[in-house]
């Protein structure tokens, strides 16, 4: 019983975490006008934290006003800070700006910001919440006494990686530029791409520590504002006190939390991004990761390489198609295996049933164990390989070539049709293109071979028509999930099984893109033709 | 409290599955089985694959095949009986021939066919064939060069001369028991037998010389009556029977020369109808053979660029396909009394109300109703020589 009286308690924790999360009352405080005051508040805020340095200075004629700075070591630009901040406030401006102030009586944070400091980024802060926000994003701050105002200078500058290759979604014929861990070049990555006024931006803070930048990205007028608007609610929702990849964003907002299949599709390659964009689909970049969800997504679109559309249409087809097949094996190879050789022998030819006879005689375990064996153990090869050290990669693959391969069936313990059977789900699992599809498959796969060893052919069927309306039933921010093929849309067939060549697709997908659907005008010019010869 | 139900009911699901699993090496796979009378009993003897001696890797000289034998009142209980010698349950769904005692064919196959038509585990897509002059029990005790499996070079054998000489049938269970059942046809089945020393035909021994000293092989088609063997037809009635019953792939057929010597004509394409009449209130049946056929040799003198020549040979083949012909009918009508050709069929499609008449009477109208007989034969090429190089060879 208590499994079910779970639902109940679970709306009792959820209750709670509010508490916590509101916000420290200090932080909510405004600036006081004393500085020595309000250093005092940061630095016991901030309980002394080595990286934060603190600099007391004395600007003016006669160096009679008290000015602090105070930024975070490493993330801000020593260079620039001396430059064009220190050597500003306590060089630049003796002359100038006291005389003003005395003369206009004009507020000396606004003067300097306006007139002194020269910084793109400049912005006034009244409260200390604002204040440690951009002081731990690299700001540097500027305080001066007898004001209860502060200025975030914005000299932010860390060591990072720069835009290398993608390692999760290589090709061989297409940009190679990835995204890299820094929001800013991310964007600009893809604003590099898509120099169009209507790309907008909108950002959000999401995670009460981590305040984490998200970037929502769309096309205005392409995208569906129903689903922006859907994507700005999902995002509002979520409370929690940090975000440190956009796989959190998406468990959070993705439509179902049970399904085994990701209904946000994520890439680090620009160039996808850029071409969802321009079908209308909405991008969520997060500081911090490499990885851009892109939503909504539909299952067919994890089969589409960003390849597809570089290649030639004819060879790109055919690769889709083969995608499909391997998803297909991925999934059932090892479950069609068990069920036709444990209660369907029947269907094989006879030399084909006395063939892998003849590898069965003196295997010990049942068919089903005999793959549950082999499939965990390619599980655990493929973990182990994920994870470990890559200098030690060969060392492993030697062992686990040793293992699956020959010992165990030289041993007799395992048949070599099962390792080929093996083998081949293994190999075929590898072709998606992106790698939640693919994961997707993994647990399923168990769950075929259990019904395959219970109920033969009967069980996967079943287990296939439970499958298929699951699928049907999910989506993605509204958008069946199995769209264009349930509900079936002739025009976006265009690009689902197949590709037709550019020039044949002037719409954009249609469920997605419900206004704007047209990418090429004029149908007869498209398509490329030799030039006619005049006489 | 009714969720939890159902979670409980579907994981019970679970515990009902694998009863009929059955892993592979838990199978005896049987490709070929006889049945035979013996003291009023049948004997059943199942051909069962050792795999690990087919497959090439693990092969360590034994036997490829081994037999297991069981008595019982029914076909039933001896296949069930047969486990207190094999070691696995005998698996049938891959079984490529049956082979029916002389003996169990001339008192009657009906009953013993009677469970293989009616189990879910066989396919079938297998030959049956009548063992001459044998028990079922010593074809199937014979082994075999080129395919290790005696079952399957049955197969195979009976597939490739049907095709290319067109003396044997193929007839599968299927066909059998249509045969059967049909009024105004009666079954034939290919026969099988062994020539050599049967002795030594069982031992490896057998197919490790070149000529192995047991040999299995095809030939005359088993007559019936009913479900009772009557008797056989002899190589040149069994391929008079296919001309009559259209079963003819491809054949060669050796002619008369218009002088001495003899031509061998291929057949290609072939076409034989068979239409039903009732003349004068009697029945009668045409049979329209028409075939295209090449030249296959010549081995006398002739000079085929003359069309005269070509004429001649289709008049000469003509003549003799329609004596065998003619022969093979005349056997069926005068000595077997049995209508293997299907002519009461024909006459049933063409003449539905007279043949209700004529049905019960239908044995005796047989013996003596006319058959008329047409072939036609067109020869399209002469192979590669004009002039045979024999002429030459005398000069």
């Amino acid at each position: 019983m208590r499994f079910f009286k779970r639902k109940n308690t679970k709306k009792s924790i959820s209750a709670i975490p509010s508490q916590y999360q509101a916000v420290d009352p200090i932080q909510k405080d405004a600036l006081k006008t004393s500085l020595q005051e309000n250093i005092q508040t940061i630095k016991y805020t901030l309980g002394a934290s080595t990286d934060i340095v603190f600099r007391e200075i004395r600007i003016g004629k006669e160096g009679s006003i008290n000015a602090g700075i105070i930024y975070t070591d490493g993330l801000t630009d020593t260079t620039s800070l001396q430059e064009f901040i220190l050597e500003t406030l306590m060089l630049d401006i003796k002359e100038v700006e006291l005389q003003k102030k005395i003369t206009t009586g004009e507020n000396l944070i606004s003067l300097l910001k306006d007139l002194a400091l020269k910084v793109g980024e400049i912005k006034e802060v009244t409260t200390l919440e604002l204040l440690y926000n951009g002081l731990l994003s690299g700001d540097t701050v500027l305080l001066i006494d007898g004001y209860a105002q502060g200025l975030l200078i914005s000299n932010k500058q860390w060591v990072e990686r720069g835009v290398t290759e993608p390692v999760a979604q290589t090709v061989v014929r297409g940009p190679r530029e990835g995204f890299s861990e820094n929001l800013r070049v991310n964007t600009a990555l893809i604003r590099r791409k898509i120099k169009d006024p209507n790309l907008w931006m909108e950002s959000k803070i999401i995670g009460t520590r981590t305040k984490t930048n998200i970037e929502i990205m769309y096309i205005n007028g392409v995208a569906n504002d129903k689903i922006v608007k859907e994507l700005h609610l999902r995002l509002d929702r979520i409370e929690i006190d940090g975000i440190l990849e956009s796989g959190n964003i998406e468990e959070l907002i993705e439509d179902d939390a049970y399904s085994p299949f990701p209904t946000i599709f994520n890439t680090e390659r620009p160039d996808v991004v850029a071409a969802a964009l321009l079908e209308g689909r909405i991008a969520i970049l997060v500081d911090g990761t490499p990885f851009v969800l892109i939503v909504p997504a539909l299952f067919v679109q994890f089969f589409q390489a960003s390849e597809d559309y570089y290649q030639r249409a004819d060879i790109s087809s055919f690769i889709r198609l083969l995608r499909f097949g391997s998803f297909g094996i991925s999934l059932l190879a090892p479950a069609l295996f068990i069920a036709i050789t444990t209660f369907h022998q029947t269907m094989l030819p006879p030399a084909l049933l006395i063939s892998l006879t003849a590898q069965r005689e003196g295997v010990p375990f049942p068919a089903f164990f005999e793959a549950l064996l082999m499939e965990l153990t390619f599980e655990i090869l493929r973990e182990a390989g994920v994870r470990m050290p890559r200098s030690i990669g060969s060392a492993m693959s030697i062992v686990g070539a040793f293992v699956i391969g020959t010992a165990a069936v030289e041993a007799g313990v395992i048949s070599a049709a099962m390792v080929i059977i093996v083998s081949i789900t293994a190999i075929a699992s590898f072709v998606s293109p992106t790698y939640d599809i693919a994961i997707a498959v993994r647990l399923l796969r168990f769950g075929f071979m259990g019904l395959a060893a219970t109920f033969g052919l009967f069980g996967i069927t079943v287990g296939l028509i439970a499958l298929i309306l699951h699928l049907c039933s999910i989506r993605s921010f509204g958008i069946p999930y199995m769209s264009p093929l349930a509900p079936f849309n002739i025009s976006d067939q265009k690009d689902t099984f197949i590709r037709l060549p550019k020039w044949k697709m002037f719409t954009r997908p249609r469920l997605i893109n419900q206004q704007n659907i047209v990418r090429q005008q004029d149908s007869t010019s498209a398509k490329p033709q030799p030039p006619k010869n005049e006489e | 409290m009714k969720r939890h139900m159902i979670v409980l009911l579907i994981l019970s699901l679970f515990l009902t599955g694998c009863w009929d699993k059955r892993e592979l090496n838990e199978l005896a796979i049987t490709v070929a089985m006889g049945i035979d009378k013996v003291e009023d009993e049948f004997q059943l003897t199942a051909q069962v694959v050792v795999p690990s001696e087919v497959s090439m890797k693990q092969s360590s000289g034994r036997s490829p095949v081994t037999l297991f034998q069981a008595k019982g009142e029914t076909v039933y209980e001896a296949l069930r009986k047969m486990t207190i010698s094999s070691p696995r349950k005998i698996y049938p769904g891959h079984l490529r021939m049956l082979v029916i005692g002389e003996e169990l064919a001339q008192e009657g196959i009906g009953e013993s066919l009677e469970l293989l038509s009616r189990d879910w585990e066989l396919r079938s897509d297998f030959y049956v064939v009548v063992a001459k002059d044998k028990t079922a029990a010593e074809i199937l005790n014979v082994s075999t060069p080129i395919e290790s499996i005696p079952a399957n070079k049955m197969f195979n054998t009976l597939k490739t001369s049907e095709n290319s000489w067109s003396a044997t049938k193929g007839i599968t269970l299927d066909d059998l028991i249509s045969d059967l059942i049909s009024d105004g046809q009666n079954p034939v089945l290919s026969g099988i037998y062994i020539t050599g020393n049967e002795e030594s035909g069982s031992s490896k021994q057998n197919v490790e010389s070149i000529t192995p000293s047991a040999q299995i092989l095809y030939d005359y088609l088993a007559v019936f009556n009913k479900d009772k063997l009557v008797g056989w037809l002899t190589e040149r009635e069994s391929i008079g029977y296919n001309y009559i019953t259209n079963s003819i792939k491809t054949t060669v057929t050796s002619v008369s020369c218009p002088e001495k010597g003899k031509a061998s004509i291929e057949v290609i394409q072939f076409k034989s109808d068979m239409k039903g009449k009732i003349n004068k209130g009697e029945p009668e049946v045409d049979v329209n053979i028409q075939v295209e056929g090449n030249v296959g040799s010549v081995e006398c003198h002739i000079n085929l660029k003359e069309p005269v020549t070509i004429e001649e040979l289709e008049k000469i083949y003509e003549k003799e396909v329609k004596e065998s012909i003619d022969q093979t009918i005349e056997t069926a009508q005068k000595q077997y009394k049995t209508d293997i050709f299907g002519f009461g069929q024909a006459i049933h499609r063409s003449n539905p109300k007279t043949w209700k008449k004529i049905k019960e009477q239908w044995d005796e109208k047989f013996t003596d109703m006319v058959v008329n007989v047409e072939v036609d034969l067109k020869l399209r090429r002469t192979g590669t020589v004009n002039k045979s190089f024999l002429k030459s060879l005398q000069e």
